[in-house]
């Protein structure tokens, strides 16, 4: 991913924004806390040119009521998630993303349970079927999730 | 009718009673259920939010599998429902993106088309199979009121999913008023779970399912009903966390859909269901014995 393109992108996404706030008023997250103001978010990212690496933009719920109300069809989601995208290729994930991935490129799936057999005989299930780790492997090193997973890692050490 | 059947790993490996009321009912209704191999649908706010590429093409070789065995998927899980829907359109409306996760899933021997959907059993039960056909399967009204939460991912976005209203969603509604059950109308209605951000800021998270618990318990429910299993997780266990960070006192039981429905078609093994929730509810499985008890002591 050229990160200079997805910026340049996503700011074209967000530039026809009049910073009406309904997005501010639908969100769930900065109805509690102020930590996320997807307005601001989007002003910021048409202001300054720029992601701020504050961190902020992980809290998105991704519940999209933001861009079911924009009246200018602006696509919050989409925006925060690619400065997501852009912050996880920095070093930035939050430690609990990083496990997911992690699970995943071990498991292939995030979710993890002890006992899990027991649990499901339980409910006389079938037994899971699980998908060839080889592959996910293969899929998240050629999307660069493992490059990504790396820089993570440099960073605690720099840390 | 036959899927291949997605639980997602949230009911698969969590709330494997979910996934028992969905294969139970699922047979009642003729609707065969193929298991596959399937990885993590990705979750949107981690594998999506970690890596768009990463994303699409672990989600293309899901709809791959489905399609290499010829079958429409068919989840429980709103969240797998939002992920693969919103990845089929992203690989299918730009050839760029078909071309993209075709180069990576020819490495591991596999290719995809798209040729085959995704539904979510909420557009099963409503959508295809219809609320009428379904109330002929209804031996036993629940007579209970219940507020509805249909969730996030299944309303949004609306242009791709088209489930239902996204801002007033009815459906789930009349679904749980074919059962005898009785839907009330409750402020923020679409309002998130909190789930989506918990990864991310806990203390938020909880706070916002403070505000959706209070608008929920405000019309005095029986219930919770709700059709996505991270949503169950929040309501049900997240309540309890709820109570000790802001000092409320939550206890609304919470019913997955199929769970309702099972119990209104009286099927065999539901005491064993209903007894993986934490928060005990107000309906019991009534086994046929104990309903011929009860006739006899009728008469």
């Amino acid at each position: 991913m050229d990160l200079n393109l997805e910026l340049a992108r996503i700011i074209e996404e967000a530039r026809p924004c009049f910073q009406c706030g309904i997005c501010s008023s639908s969100c769930p997250v900065y109805r509690v806390t102020p930590e996320l103001n997807p307005r601001l978010a989007i002003d910021n990212l048409i202001q300054k040119n720029t992601i701020e690496p504050s961190g902020r933009e992980w809290a998105c719920a991704l519940c999209l009521m933001c861009e079911q109300r924009c009246p200018t069809g602006v696509s919050l989601a989409h925006i925060l998630i690619t400065m997501k995208n852009i912050s996880a290729q920095r070093g930035g994930a939050p430690s609990s993303v990083i496990e997911a991935i992690h699970s995943l490129l071990s498991l292939g799936v995030i979710a993890q349970s002890s006992g899990l057999e027991k649990k499901r005989s339980k409910y006389n299930l079938p037994q899971l079927q699980l998908p060839d780790h080889d592959q996910i492997k293969k899929l998240l090193e050629l999307t660069g999730a493992i490059d990504i997973l790396e820089s993570h890692l440099k960073m605690e050490e720099i840390e | 009718m036959k899927y291949a059947f997605f639980p997602g790993c949230t009911i698969a490996y969590w709330l494997p009673f979910i996934e028992k009321s969905i294969r139970l009912v699922s047979a009642e209704l003729g609707i065969e259920l193929i298991d596959l191999p399937f990885n993590c649908c990705p979750e949107p706010n981690t594998v999506r939010s970690f890596s768009s590429e990463s994303w699409l093409v672990l989600a293309a070789r899901n709809l791959a599998l489905a399609e290499e065995n010829g079958l429409d998927i068919l989840t429980g899980c709103t969240g797998c429902l939002e992920s693969l829907a919103l990845a089929k359109h992203e690989i299918e409306s730009k050839p760029e993106n078909m071309e993209k996760v075709n180069q990576a899933l020819e490495s591991i021997g596999m290719s995809y088309s798209g040729k085959k959907s995704i539904i979510h059993m909420h557009q099963l039960l409503y959508d295809i199979i219809g609320i009428d056909k379904i109330g002929e399967h209804v031996k036993r009204s629940l007579k209970i009121r219940v507020v509805t939460h249909s969730g996030c991912h299944l309303l949004r976005p609306y242009n791709i999913l088209q489930a239902d209203d996204p801002e007033a969603p009815i459906k789930l509604d009349k679904l749980v008023e074919i059962l005898g059950i009785e839907p009330l109308d409750y402020m923020d209605k679409t309002m998130c779970c909190g789930t989506g951000t918990r990864r991310a800021n806990r203390e938020a998270s909880f706070a916002i399912l403070r505000e959706k618990m209070a608008s929920m318990t405000m019309v005095e429910p029986d219930a919770a009903v709700v059709f996505c299993p991270s949503c169950f997780t929040s309501f049900e266990s997240g309540q309890k966390i709820v109570n000790r960070m802001f000092g409320t006192n939550y206890r609304l039981p919470v019913y997955y859909y199929t769970e309702l429905l099972a119990l209104a078609m009286e099927l065999s093994e539901m005491d064993t269901v209903l007894s993986g929730h934490r928060v005990k509810g107000p309906l019991s499985a009534i086994s046929p014995e104990n309903r011929n008890l009860n006739q006899t002591v009728q008469s």
